[in-house]
């Protein structure tokens, strides 16, 4: 089996390196193109790190356009039209949702599961009662918002936005799992995060130390001054019974959750040489800023009680006695723009798009541009993309794809279309990178350490093989549109190089590629098997 | 059940040598002398994400401060499973007990971290790279001890880590699997389709010479091969052993599945995660105690379904850091310094509690606030590494760092 299907490959190669045919159909190279194939190369480039890989045709596109003026139009995403992806978006409700409405089906489900819970047999009080229609309605509105994510990854015509959108997402993570942030989460991305993805990292900044999500996410909601009490508490001398769990439930103090995790993941970073008496003292800052009940909207709520009106110093600045909420939007202004912050986030985004380990000069060229531009996260951008970092050639297929990454830029190269179901999002937790799922937070890391490792390969491979046979649940894949089907072997895997690998294939997955395909002798079959193992194979795991 | 184990170990042997074709295997087999891949020492590796309160795990029962600082979180005195009539188990680990008595189970408290850090993420990175107050460590501990394993066979499932990606504990240059779920480890397809493929992408990946993707696949491909052989589909606990459901609990049944099949596991990591209890973590109900019934819970079943195989097998459980003595103003409890460990095993010199307690006397807590640290945590691996697994080369596996058995906390009997 194995000798017939390599004499086979050994046979078709050289006829079909000498087949004139062949060169000029497979590689439509023509003399001007080939001038710009550095141009190719580029926008190959660009495609893989600012936007979730090319589509069908897409590398051609962006060369003849010309790169950095697809990059401009990129950075500007409120010019790009993007009709493709509004139907899809408006088929799920979720969006049409506000974070009162949300926050109501949230309260209504809490009551039907309460009223539930009292009806039901106290014999089967551990077992977890069925949803009622209102707790299946927040379910299906989160999930929604979870399909809508890979959705848009896949399909949006603002590559660079998306790419951000998860980039903020991952840097400001908020853990969907972890009670209300359950129906909070889909405003939390859809009006904190979006909004602001390439405007002024301090409105962003700002916005999240705001959002419910983050507040409920890390337990600054209860965070009190130590010993305020809220309007209308009584101490109570019950003993035992609902008394004392009400008392125990009664906020009596600091929670220096957020606070530390503000200074270590949002701002300085770890080194930012804070002090644990800083974090205390950032904590007292935020007392107070907490989340109105869902009954009345969920919405943000400063509360005067519960905030510490003495007076701090946070990194050797005194904010005096007396402040309310005013003194935590001037230390957020602050952090926002303050030196070990520029570092700490232009360095996050020189992992993302330029490398692993980010190269001094990217870094130092994004945060001169955050100093110019007053923290305009285009313009960092910007730089991080006219660096020579960016387009050094040792930098080129240098990182290795996240899961997310590696699936929607799969799902790109073949233009499949992800279905509006949860199943492409379960793809992406069998990858491990379950969507809104992480738990610590620091968000999902860049680093191909990470996430190279054999178990997780093989996952890819299992991905892609049923990817390319349209047998991957939540997605179609039509074959056909993209590769035509040819008999002949070199041809096929000619094809395959051009349109999955943008002509990157190296000689020997050409030959391991071409051997299988000759050994199946339906073009069908053998058109799939040839796909799934250049989107499984080493080249297209890296971008 | 003894009918079934011996056929897995018979297969994993003849796995072993029928893979013994493939030339990277043999290779790294020649460094090893020739211990047979289903006896000896294991090491198993529980990491308690997220910080675990020590003092509500192993709780110091005998300390009127222990009771002043938490008056909505301390577990009540008669609930706790006495350990020695200062310490005593959490309720939900009383499974445990029974292991303590019959000197199996050791505690050692006030362990931690000489780097003072309360961050979550730099506290662990130390802690897994073993180089606390350094950075830039480029591997795990386990993993270096694997670079400089000589005494113990070289097979693909040496080292192994059960989650979805490899920890830092076990990154670096020695071969270490990943595995996610043991069920469906390989490539999808009826059999002749399957193996097909897998031939395939193994030889597309000897295509790439260099760097992570060349090393994960190479170890996943041989992986594939030992593991069809050693087939562990089907399995079934021994003595009625039952693991509590949930990621934790499955990922030790794994661990006993893959040490039943003898395909040669030497260290097995997995993470157990939920112990950053900042709000109403509970005493002796509630939140924190869920967790740890699921962790006692799946350690008990373990140990009852690994029998007496136990011999061999030392379990070690660690946490970047522990908890304020004091409760915070949610009924929680904030990120602190020392915590908990417990060594549980044939090899284990148990029914203490062992470490230097420190007491919780604020005069006597770290910055007034934190369990201090007695026991730095490379006092204990190293004692772990060199008198369970016989590791020699401690130094190169602990850089700067004097790895020295006058400090060991004396968690394994001699």
């Amino acid at each position: 089996m194995r000798y017939a299907s390599l004499t086979c490959a050994l046979l078709l190669a050289p006829l079909g390196a000498t087949g004139g045919l062949r060169t000029e159909r497979i590689v439509p190279l023509t003399p001007m193109e080939r001038d710009t194939v550095s141009a190719r190369d580029s926008a190959i480039h660009a495609l893989n790190r600012l936007a979730y890989g090319p589509t069908p045709g897409e590398v051609d596109r962006v060369a003849s356009f010309g790169v950095m003026r697809w990059v401009d139009a990129q950075l500007e995403p409120g010019k790009i039209n993007d009709e493709a992806l509004a139907p899809r978006e408006r088929a799920l409700p979720v969006l049409s949702y506000s974070r009162e409405a949300l926050a109501r089906v949230y309260a209504d489900a809490a009551r039907e599961r309460r009223e539930a819970a009292m009806g039901a047999n106290t014999m089967m009080a551990d077992s977890e009662p069925a949803p009622g229609p209102h707790g299946r309605l927040g379910r299906a509105l989160t999930d929604q918002y979870v399909e809508l994510t890979l959705i848009r990854a896949a399909l949006s015509q603002r590559q660079l936005y998306e790419v951000m959108v998860d980039f903020w997402t991952n840097h400001f993570n908020v853990l969907i799992a972890k009670g209300a942030d359950r129906f909070l989460l889909p405003d939390y991305i859809e009006h904190t995060i979006r909004p602001h993805a390439f405007g002024r990292f301090s409105d962003l900044l700002g916005a999240t130390a705001e959002s419910p999500a983050m507040l409920f996410y890390l337990d600054n909601w209860e965070s009190v001054a130590p010993g305020a009490r809220p309007p209308g508490w009584r101490y109570r001398f019950g003993v035992g019974g609902a008394d004392s769990a009400r008392r125990a439930r009664a906020p009596r103090g600091l929670n220096e959750n957020y606070a530390r995790e503000l200074l270590e993941l949002h701002t300085l970073g770890v080194d930012g040489g804070y002090t644990q008496q800083d974090v205390v003292n950032v904590a007292r800052i935020f007392t107070g800023w907490s989340i109105e009940r869902p009954e009345r909207g969920g919405g943000f709520q400063f509360h005067d009680w519960a905030h510490d009106w003495g007076s701090k110093v946070v990194l050797g600045m005194r904010f005096p006695a007396g402040h309310g909420q005013d003194e935590g939007v001037r230390l957020l202004r602050w952090l926002a723009n303050a030196p070990a912050t520029m570092h700490h986030v232009s360095r996050a985004l020189c992992q993302r798009f330029v490398r692993d380990d980010p190269p001094d000069g990217c870094v130092d060229d994004a945060v001169a541009a955050w100093q110019r531009s007053g923290g305009d996260i285009g313009a960092v951008l910007r730089a991080i993309v006219n660096g020579a970092d960016f387009w050094a050639p040792a930098n080129r297929a240098a990182k290795v794809k996240t899961p997310l990454v590696f699936l929607v830029s799969a799902l790109r190269v073949t233009g499949a279309q992800p279905d509006s179901s949860l199943r492409l999002p379960q793809v992406a937790a069998r990858l491990g990178e379950p969507l809104f799922m992480h738990a610590a937070p620091d968000g999902y890391p860049e680093s191909a350490a990470a996430w190279v490792n054999s178990g997780a390969l093989l996952d890819r491979m299992n991905v892609a093989v049923a990817l390319a046979a349209d047998r991957l649940p939540g997605a179609r894949v039509d074959l056909d549109v993209l590769l035509g089907d040819t008999p002949d072997p070199a041809e096929l895997v000619a094809a395959v190089d051009a349109k999955v690998l943008a002509g990157t294939m190296t000689d020997n997955t050409t030959r391991v590629i071409e051997d299988e395909v000759s050994t199946v002798p339906n073009p069908v079959a053998a058109r799939a098997l040839a796909v799934g193992l250049a989107i499984g194979g080493p080249e297209f795991q890296r971008q | 059940m003894t009918m079934s184990r011996r056929v897995f170990v018979k297969g994993g042997s003849l796995a072993l040598f029928s893979v013994g074709l493939d030339p990277l295997f043999l290779a790294r087999a020649a460094f090893a002398s020739a211990a047979p891949s289903d006896a000896g020492p294991i090491l198993v590796c529980l990491f308690q994400r997220g910080a675990v309160d020590g003092l509500s795990m192993v709780v110091p029962y005998g300390e009127r401060e222990y009771y002043d600082a938490r008056p909505r979180i301390a577990v009540p005195r008669p609930d706790v499973v006495d350990l020695d009539g200062h310490f005593g188990l959490h309720p939900r680990l009383a499974p445990l007990k029974e292991w303590w008595d019959r000197g199996s189970l050791a505690v050692l408290h006030a362990a931690g971290s000489p780097d003072p850090t309360r961050s979550h993420f730099d506290a662990q990175d130390y802690m897994e790279s073993g180089t606390p107050g350094v950075k830039n460590t480029a591997d795990g501990w386990l993993n270096r001890y694997c670079q400089h394993d000589r005494e113990h066979a070289a097979t693909p499932f040496r080292a192994v880590a059960f989650g979805p990606q490899l920890p830092r504990i076990l990154a670096g240059s020695a071969p270490a699997l990943a595995i996610h779920n043991l069920q469906t480890f390989g490539l999808g397809g009826g059999a002749p389709a399957r193996d097909r493929l897998t031939e395939a992408f193994e030889r597309l990946y000897a295509g790439t010479t260099t760097g992570l993707l060349a090393s994960s696949s190479d170890e996943a491909f041989e992986a594939v091969r030992v593991l069809r052989q050693a087939n562990p589909l089907q399995y079934e606990p021994a003595a009625g052993a039952q693991y509590p459901r949930g990621p934790f609990g499955h990922a030790l049944l794994e661990i006993a599945q893959l040490i039943k099949s003898g395909v040669g596991l030497r260290i097995a990591f997995a993470d157990v995660t939920g112990w950053d209890t900042h709000v109403n973590q509970g005493a002796s109900d509630g939140q924190l105690a869920q967790r740890l019934g699921e962790f006692g819970q799946a350690l008990a079943a373990f140990a009852t379904d690994m029998g007496e195989r136990m011999r061999d097998i030392v379990i070690l459980t660690m946490s970047e850091f522990g908890r304020t003595v004091a409760e915070n103003g949610t009924a929680g409890t904030d990120h602190g310094r020392a915590t908990a460990m417990l060594v549980l095993g044939g090899p284990v010199n148990g029914g203490k509690v062992l470490g230097s307690w420190p007491g919780l006397e604020p005069a006597h807590r770290f910055e007034g606030r934190d369990v201090a640290v007695t026991t730095d945590f490379r006092d204990l691996f190293t004692e772990v590494l060199a008198r369970h697994l016989d590791a020699r080369e401690l130094a190169a596996i602990f850089p700067r760092f004097a790895p020295d058995p006058a400090r060991y906390p004396g968690v394994i009997r001699t």
